[in-house]
């Protein structure tokens, strides 16, 4: 690749990228949104326990595995050390939510004690927020392999 | 009824308090690690990698498959 060439990859000195690369990330992006919204809503609209529903659910686990396996995107750098302290209020708060499902689980009872998944079906229930809730599903995968 | 309203306003409270403390974590000058920090911090190895990616996709899913 010559000179001329990897300068159309890279941004130019004042930082900027070149307008051509500009519209084609632009595009790369547009499409890309495009496509992740269509799948969400395609997915959202499946039925509960549906062969459908499932493959929704496991093609985007699939390609994020393999992403996290192979080359992955640039990782953004995790920090070489916790602090016990810090970390110990997740830890504390992380327990609550857990012991909180569990007791509802184990009561079972859905107009008693519901659990987390008994409220929240209802609320994403409808097509749009469902489909809204898979989108930052996806997206909560997309941040995971980056990390 | 009652049991089930100090349920949810337990799930509220539980939920809340994760919100509020990655905002608290996102503040410069605290120690205490952000949901990315931690978990980033928690998939450097293999094992915990495969483990919080499967734990993504049974949250998947748990929610929208069934």
């Amino acid at each position: 690749m010559s000179a001329d060439e990897a300068g159309q990859w890279q941004p130019a000195r004042s930082g900027r990228w070149p307008d051509s690369e500009r519209t084609r990330r632009r595009l790369r992006r547009l499409a890309i949104g495009a496509g992740l919204a269509g799948y969400c809503w395609v997915a959202g609209g499946t039925a509960p326990f549906s062969a459908k529903a499932l493959l929704s659910v496991l093609l985007p686990g699939a390609v994020v595995a393999v992403i996290a396996y192979g080359r992955g995107p640039e990782r953004i750098q995790p920090p070489d050390s916790l602090d016990i302290t810090g970390f110990s209020y997740w830890i504390v708060v992380l327990g609550a939510l857990f012991e909180w499902e569990a007791s509802a689980f184990r009561d079972n009872s859905a107009s008693w004690h519901p659990s987390l998944t008994k409220l929240v079906d209802p609320l994403i229930a409808p097509h749009p927020v469902k489909s809204l809730a898979f989108l930052l599903w996806l997206l909560a995968g997309w941040g995971l392999v980056r990390r | 009824m009652i049991t089930r309203i100090i349920t949810v306003i337990g799930f509220v409270i539980v939920i809340g308090a994760i919100g509020s403390l990655e905002l608290v974590a996102r503040r410069p000058t605290n120690k205490i690690p952000t949901i990315g920090q931690w978990l980033g911090y928690l998939m450097r190895g293999r094992a915990g990698r495969v483990l919080i990616l499967l734990g993504w996709l049974w949250l998947g899913w748990h929610y929208f498959a069934r």
